[in-house]
């Protein structure tokens, strides 16, 4: 009986031990998906929401909800249309970056009921191909890419799939005029991540741009293919950091990165050679990454950035399908024609007389008075 | 009568893994989640349906095959982290063959498990050979394995795989070619990822089950992983085996890396370490190095990583919370000596009472 009585103490008190122990551990592992929570708080906010209301889902690309970049453009763009009451949103971290762990994610979402489906990334695109099959009557969206077979022999896009599809060489090109415009003459650089489309889109409106600075607004830049490249990577933060060190030191005044962590490294070295007293400055990409450049003297070395409005498309789209105009099966194409990309309305480290010049360019570009190539042009950098 | 109750490696892992869900229990309600409602999703996430059992297995193929590998270089005494790179250089050799060799596909299939075998053994016998000439430890052997490989995918997939588009994947392997199949989707309700893969993991499983507990080789590498210098002294040949050990390692995982890259996924991505190379540890260590053991281990995190997405997308719990008690698994797991005590004082207990009453 006396034993039996010291087990039962013991479970109590290994039991106990074990509470405690889940306590400390809760606060550690709480911290790191504190912003997914934090992020997921305004879901559960309008507590008295009728029944019925459209579920939007949405899987991660590549990196975290918070990436400042792709994902983070479109989940907020979602947001938005949940803070209006609009829509009910969830989005779902794959474990991995295959096709299966995308089409895997796909399928919890529908299970789930989310059948209003939104993809950002190149990267979906063949997990879309078999998923618009798949899941019938739920809709897609897919931006910055075409669903289509792993061989890029057969595109199809079905009626309930819609592709958003940028023209990043124009933002970039704004962009460039932009940076050409402040520092009238020098040297500019451009780091990439890895050599997809979009990030050569990039690069090659930005040359563009200070192109056709140097040849019709007097400015004097120098463009340099050692100061033209791809790290190779999104996430080698150091290599971003390496490079911008090596640009500056070279006499380049301006660095435009397209390379999410990577710019984040060159973002940083720009920062403490601002702080040590040289003028240099950095051009963002995809969001406002203004914030991004922030000094401690709530100055940012960000002049600029060359923006995909990601929230724009996905809002957009969540009130066409509420309006009940859905455009399925088509592939839009977000240009500055029609104010889906651009440079940040608010950039404080440009003049006003910058930036009267830039959205005189981009008014001559919706005209179609300047046209700019979403291809390597000869006489320009790879 | 004396009450034969012993614990055993079963018993221990049984309580690892109760323990651990009970702490991811916890952690769910502290977050203020139903903890039963998330179970439930996450079990019905991964078991549902025949097509979601089908994603299950298909996902724990990998990490049977990873923990396999890591668990037979533990009978060795040896710690194999390398696994990821092996999975690079054994997925990269099957990727090959299959884009370039065309031949009947039983004969395809063979040379496609033997490029992968061989791959991987190579990466695997490397830190053997350096371990077993210039006593380099073989976990820092490893890691620089994983990444020499790592690099070497970066170069080589852009250089001579190419996609059409994409710089950052190779290109797509047909689906004849891969390890997938026609009946098999079926079977399983249209399940896109199960492959063939099962049948080599249950195959290796199998074998190397006999290979340690029938053969002179699995003898004498328990022996040296059990105690070195007393398996020399008995003349067996350590740094032999230490070499055969890790090749076999590496050959697994090799494997592993073939159903991973030509089977659940059709490409190879460049900037990826696989990360089941390093869930394989945690796979070994909950199924105690046991072949067996390794088989159901490694099917329950399957079923944990296949779940949490359906438990996210149903409940406000994050899907950390499914790593997270993956990790509290496998940090009871690491303390299992301790359940052995508490399960043997159990034992004793009980015993006594027993032989008490068998006393009157």
């Amino acid at each position: 009986m006396k034993k039996l009585l010291l087990l039962t103490m013991m479970v109590f008190l290994i039991g106990a031990l074990f509470v405690s122990c889940g306590g400390k551990k809760e606060a550690a592992q709480t911290a790191a998906p504190a912003a997914t929570t934090t992020q997921a708080a305004p879901a559960a906010a309008p507590a008295a929401k009728p029944a019925a209301k459209l579920k939007v889902g949405m899987v991660t690309d590549a990196g975290t909800i918070d990436d400042k970049s792709f994902n983070q453009g479109t989940w907020e763009g979602i947001l938005k249309a949940q803070n209006e009451g609009l829509v009910e949103a969830k989005y779902l971290k794959p474990s991995g970056t295959t096709e299966a762990d995308y089409l895997k994610e796909i399928g919890n979402l529908y299970d789930a009921g989310y059948k209003f489906i939104i993809l950002p990334g190149y990267k979906f695109e063949t997990a879309l191909y078999i998923a618009q099959d798949k899941y019938k009557d739920a809709k897609f969206v897919i931006l910055d890419g075409e669903p289509h077979t792993a061989d890029y022999v057969t595109y199809r896009t079905e009626p309930n799939v819609v592709c958003v599809i940028w023209n990043e060489h124009e933002s970039g090109f704004l962009a460039g005029v932009a940076a050409a415009l402040h520092i009238k003459e020098g040297e500019v650089g451009f780091i990439g991540g890895m050599e997809v489309p979009a990030v050569q889109k990039f690069n090659w409106g930005w040359q563009q741009g200070i192109k056709y600075a140097n040849e019709n607004l007097g400015t004097k830049i120098v463009q340099k293919q050692e100061n033209n490249l791809y790290q190779g990577s999104f996430d080698n933060v150091a290599a971003g950091q390496q490079i911008a060190a090596s640009m500056y030191d070279k006499g380049v005044k301006v660095i435009f990165a397209a390379a999410g962590g990577v710019g984040v490294g060159a973002i940083n070295e720009t920062k403490s050679r601002v702080t040590a007293g040289k003028e240099v400055w950095m051009v963002g990409v995809d969001v406002d990454q203004y914030p991004e450049g922030l000094l401690p003297n709530g100055k940012s070395v960000m002049l600029t950035s060359a923006m995909k409005y990601l929230d724009r498309a996905s809002y957009d789209m969540i009130k066409a399908e509420l309006a009940g105009t859905f455009p399925g099966g088509q592939t839009l194409h977000f240009s500055a024609a029609n104010n889906g990309l651009g440079i940040p309305p608010v950039n404080p480290n440009l003049s006003a007389e910058v930036q009267a010049k830039v959205s005189e360019v981009s008014q001559l570009m919706l005209k179609g008075e300047i046209k700019v190539a979403g291809e390597l042009l000869p006489g320009f950098f790879k | 009568m004396k009450v034969r109750f012993k614990s055993n490696s079963f018993v221990i892992a049984l309580s690892a893994v109760v323990l651990g869900l009970i702490a991811g229990g916890i952690f769910m309600a502290m977050i203020g989640s139903d903890p039963f409602e998330g179970f439930l999703y996450l079990f019905k996430g991964g078991l549902m349906n025949i097509e979601r059992i089908g994603n299950t297995i298909a996902t724990a193929t990998t990490l049977i095959l990873v923990g396999l590998s890591v668990s037979f270089a533990f009978k060795t005494g040896l710690f194999n982290i390398g696994a990821s790179g092996q999975m690079l250089i054994g997925g990269l050799c099957a990727t090959l063959v299959a884009h370039f060799v065309n031949i009947p596909r039983p004969l395809y299939l063979v040379v496609l498990i033997a490029a992968a075998l061989v791959g991987g053994a190579i990466w695997g016998i490397i830190p053997g050979l350096l371990k077993a000439k210039f006593n380099v430890h073989e976990v820092v052997a490893t890691i620089m394995m994983n990444w020499i490989a790592y690099w070497s995918i970066f170069y080589f997939v852009p250089a001579f795989l190419k996609g059409p588009f994409l710089e950052t994947e190779s290109k797509s392997i047909l689906l004849e070619k891969s390890l997938r199949a026609a009946w098999l989707n079926k079977l399983f309700g249209g399940s896109q990822y199960i492959n063939l893969g099962i049948f080599v993991a249950i195959v290796a499983i199998i074998l190397i089950k006999f290979i340690l507990d029938k053969t002179t080789l699995g003898f004498e590498l328990k022996a040296v992983g059990s105690n070195r210098y007393c398996a020399e002294y008995a003349g067996i040949r350590v740094n032999r085996n230490v070499i055969i050990s890790m090749m076999i390692a590496g050959g697994l995982a090799g494997l592993a890396g073939m159903v991973f890259y030509t089977g659940y996924a059709s490409n190879m991505q460049i900037g990826v370490m696989p990360s089941m190379g390093f869930d394989g540890i945690a796979v070994a260590l909950l199924g105690a190095s046991n072949p067996i053991g390794v088989f159901f281990s490694g099917f329950f995190f399957g079923l944990l990583q296949s779940g949490k997405g359906f438990m996210n997308a149903m409940t406000d719990v994050p899907p950390e919370i499914a790593d997270t008690i993956i990790a509290t698994i496998i940090y009871f797991t690491a303390t299992s000596v301790l359940f052995k005590r508490f399960w043997d004082w159990v034992a004793r207990l009980l015993s006594v009472k027993f032989d008490k009453k068998g006393g009157n």
